[in-house]
């Protein structure tokens, strides 16, 4: 939790900020397109899921724990609206609530199963991933909603401010701030957080763990749902292959954001613009990368090395903030 | 110079916002044992550890047997035949006691692969020194807090090291079982030459064993190397707080209202707990006592909801009830526990002084969807956190760069601020300074006049003795007796003493 920033410069937003600049300064003058008004506004819709993904695992990641399953849901979700859109023929906001109901419920299952069999979220959500994964393509018979009501796909091709910018973007930052208000001004987020720190003494302080860590999967899914919303709208229909197979092209992203923006891997620690600056970095350097002609194979190795390096980073953040309990 | 086998002189030591040590002198004698003494927050376990290599001194001279000396990390002090028991746990607690104790120097078989034989039979010897009876293949994490640092002074007992720094050994012990560890500190001693720095809050335990002190009061020396005999408890106390010592008498009267709050009937709990009868009045302070592992803790576990109660009943204000969590029992019982273990179960040790303090209250002051600011916790808490003198650079301070008997302050704190009917008190004192426990005596006292009802564990008989109305005695999960206390200390211990033994 960033509470009264001592020092704005000292944090890890800063020094993220500053590679985002740098970056930025970096390909928008080694590259053609890269402040082309069409190429920022592309980048604004891949920003906007990239944020979305990392917020739903960083919820999670702030039990301690991970949710394998969030691409699952996500696709359950995306392809439950559009059956919900285009079969019967439901109203979209009736159906975007449906859809959001749909990944809180694949959640709130994670949660209960890895709460009632204390195993790690790790495997539990491993195995619900085929499972979510494998229902959906038994029940869609892997075909896609492609005919979705027109205002729906209108929305992820609209754009704002002078063509630059999505609206997809303004959902996801509106999402950061309504993240930032639950954890840090509300009783229920402080507990959240207080659950993912040290379950044993929230436990005996009258919180109710359990219940915290369901909500927190629950809220992964809630968000695997929104995330999966924006990218139907974006791609104008709903595709079982939309996140890969078994929905793992969303991990890596959903991975990096959080670990990068400073949410501890070890629970009880989170910072929300933290991600959303780090789902920032790593499209745009995705996105840089491209431009500058770099094989698709190199972007993924790149990916990696920079998951590695945010893992080192969260091991040293790990050691600095608990230095004087691990050693004394 | 050759006498002292290890000095610091001038050494200063800063952390953000606080000077922990201040041109702090330090010098130990061969053979002796030296007390470090001070307030909570004065610099002592600091000290400790820039012996030990964990901090480094930003400035200040490190002299070990007569020559200056670098360390750089823990490692380099046991070189050197330092080795320490420092004042938070720092056992593996998914590691067996045994492997534990054995765990620098783990015996192998002659393929190369740990000898769990050979573990469990050096372990024992080591346990069996301190009059310890555990198997040494138990779990450290099913260990009380008391027995992990028994277990903790074995380990260091058994690397035979010259030099022996003990940060508050015998915090969580009962008299009985510090007795035990005085005799044994004092022959290795005399017949071994080791030399000793122990770090206490127990005045007693000082006079009883100490050759020298130094005290430390804000990083700075009160007193350096005082050969104890020049010293009295009254002299010693005015070096650490600078005034005189404020005894604490309880002058309440035996309350003549019986409203009894809570009582338990022929309770059996899965812990193994047997016909516990219990009543707790209005106002009243019940002092549960006994020697490690007598059930104390467990049964307040169980009574909270923690863990479960088997059979008998629970009656809360003459309703039957159960409690199944820690929640309801805060909630809808207003029945608060004060764990003795503060690191695993009292603190959050990466948040900070202000969230840790607030956590029970979170519920009681949350304004219109759940809204609660730094802002409104403050006010609530902060009346708790400097009446309780919280020696801390803000409210922001992670709680881990406290001290240990200030994290103890905030975990006492915590409980005070939720403002419960029913209040369950471990090991409170742990730790704590003399200033603050004759405050916090007067604190408990000034709870229960209001209303409060309490039960207070406690290993500390003097305490037990001052606080309590009456005194409930346990030994191996049953209750043996009940002592009325008179507040007189020879009379009531003797009695307590009885009853533990039958
Ligand atoms: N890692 C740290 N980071 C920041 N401040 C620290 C750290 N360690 C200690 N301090 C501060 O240094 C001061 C001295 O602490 P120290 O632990 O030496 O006190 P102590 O004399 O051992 O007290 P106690 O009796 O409570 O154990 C305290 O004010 C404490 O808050
Ligand atoms: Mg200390």
């Amino acid at each position: 939790m960033n509470k009264k920033i001592p020092n704005f410069i000292y944090t890890n937003q800063f020094g993220l900020l500053c590679l985002v600049l740098i970056f930025t300064l970096i390909f928008s003058t080694s590259t053609d397109g890269f402040t082309s008004r069409f190429n920022i506004f592309a980048l604004s819709r891949v920003i906007a899921i990239d944020i979305m993904i990392g917020l739903a695992m960083m919820v999670v990641i702030l039990t301690g724990g991970l949710n394998l399953a969030l691409g699952a849901i996500g696709v359950c979700a995306a392809m439950f609206g559009g059956w919900c859109m285009e079969v019967l023929g439901i109203p979209i906001i009736p159906s975007i609530l449906l859809m959001l109901g749909m990944g809180s419920f694949l959640g709130w299952i994670n949660g209960i199963i890895t709460v009632k069999t204390g195993v790690h979220s790790f495997v539990v959500t491993l195995a619900t991933m085929s499972i979510y994964f494998g229902f959906m393509t038994m029940l869609t018979e892997a075909e896609a909603f492609r005919r979705l009501p027109e205002l729906f796909t209108d929305f992820g091709s609209a754009k704002l401010f002078n063509k630059y910018v999505s609206p997809l973007l303004l959902v996801s930052v509106a999402t950061c701030f309504a993240l930032f208000y639950l954890f840090r001004f509300t009783d229920i987020g402080r507990k959240l957080i207080a659950a993912g720190a040290n379950p044993e003494a929230a436990e005996l302080s009258g919180i109710s763990v359990n219940r915290m860590f369901i909500y927190c999967h629950m809220l992964s899914g809630f968000l695997g749902a929104l995330a999966a919303i924006l990218l139907t709208t974006r791609i104008g229909a709903a595709i079982p292959s939309m996140a890969g197979q078994l929905g793992m092209d969303w991990l890596l992203p959903a991975f990096l954001a959080p670990v990068i923006g400073g949410t501890l891997l070890s629970g009880g620690k989170l910072s929300v613009f933290g991600t959303m600056l780090g789902a920032v970095l790593v499209t745009l350097l995705t996105n840089g990368l491209y431009l500058l002609d770099v094989g698709e194979f190199w972007i993924r190795f790149f990916l990696g090395i920079i998951l590695l390096l945010a893992v080192l980073l969260d091991r040293t953040r790990e050691y600095f903030t608990l230095k004087s309990v691990i050693v004394s | 110079m050759n006498e002292f086998c290890l000095e610091i002189s001038s050494a200063n030591k800063s952390f953000p916002g606080v000077k922990a040590l201040d041109q702090a002198t330090f010098q130990l004698r061969k053979a002796s044992i030296h007390a470090l003494l001070g307030e909570n927050g004065a610099g002592k376990s600091t000290l400790i550890k820039i012996i030990t290599g964990v901090h480094k001194q930003d400035s200040g001279k490190l002299i070990i047997n007569g020559k200056e000396e670098t360390l750089n990390n823990p490692n380099d002090a046991t070189k050197f035949g330092i080795s320490v028991v420092h004042q938070e746990r720092n056992l593996i607690r998914r590691f067996s006691v045994g492997e534990n104790l054995m765990l620098n120097n783990m015996p192998k078989t002659a393929l190369g692969l740990i000898d769990y034989n050979e573990i469990a039979i050096q372990s024992k010897k080591w346990l069996k020194i301190l009059d310890l009876d555990i198997d040494p293949n138990t779990l450290v994490s099913d260990l009380t807090v008391a027995k992990m640092q028994l277990c903790e002074i074995a380990k260091a007992l058994s690397l035979k090291a010259k030099i022996l720094l003990l940060d508050e050994p015998t915090s969580s012990l009962s008299p009985q079982e510090s007795k035990i560890l005085f005799s044994l500190l004092k022959k290795i001693v005399r017949e071994e030459g080791v030399s000793i720095v122990f770090v206490s809050h127990k005045l007693e335990e000082v006079f009883n064993i100490c050759d020298d002190v130094t005290v430390l009061r804000d990083g700075q020396n009160a007193c350096t190397s005082e050969d104890i005999k020049n010293l009295d408890r009254q002299k010693l106390v005015r070096l650490m707080i600078g005034r005189d010592e404020q005894i604490v008498k309880s002058t309440r009267k035996n309350q003549n209202t019986k409203d009894t709050i809570l009582a338990l009937k022929n309770v059996k709990t899965e812990l193994g707990h047997k016909n516990i009868n219990l009543e707790l009045n209005r106002s009243e302070i019940i002092g549960l006592y006994g020697l490690v592992g007598a059930g104390r803790t467990e049964l307040m576990k169980c009574l909270i909801g923690q863990d479960k109660i088997t059979d008998g009943e629970v009656i809360i204000n003459g309703k039957k009830v159960t409690i199944n969590s820690p929640k309801s029992a805060l909630e809808k019982f207003k029945i608060g526990y004060i764990s003795e273990d503060r690191k695993k179960e009292g603190l959050i040790l990466i948040h900070n002084v202000l969230d840790n303090t607030s956590i029970t209250v979170w519920s009681q002051i949350k304004k219109a969807i759940g809204f609660v600011s730094d802002g409104m916790i403050s006010k609530k808490v902060d009346p708790y956190i400097s009446q309780l003198e919280v020696k801390t650079p803000s409210n922001y301070q992670l709680i881990s760069n406290l001290s240990g008997g200030n994290q103890q302050k905030i975990s006492v704190a915590k409980w005070l601020a939720a403002g419960t009917d029913i209040l369950i008190i471990d090991e409170p004192t742990v730790g704590i300074d003399i200033k603050t426990k004759a405050y916090l005596h007067e604190l408990i006292i000034k709870l229960a006049d209001d209303g409060t009802s309490i039960i207070l564990i406690s290993s500390d008989m003097p305490e037990m003795i001052s606080l309590a109305d009456k005194i409930i005695v346990m030994n191996n999960f049953q209750m043996n007796g009940i002592v009325e206390n008179n507040h007189d200390y020879d009379s009531v211990s003797s009695k307590i003493m009885e009853y533990i033994h039958t």
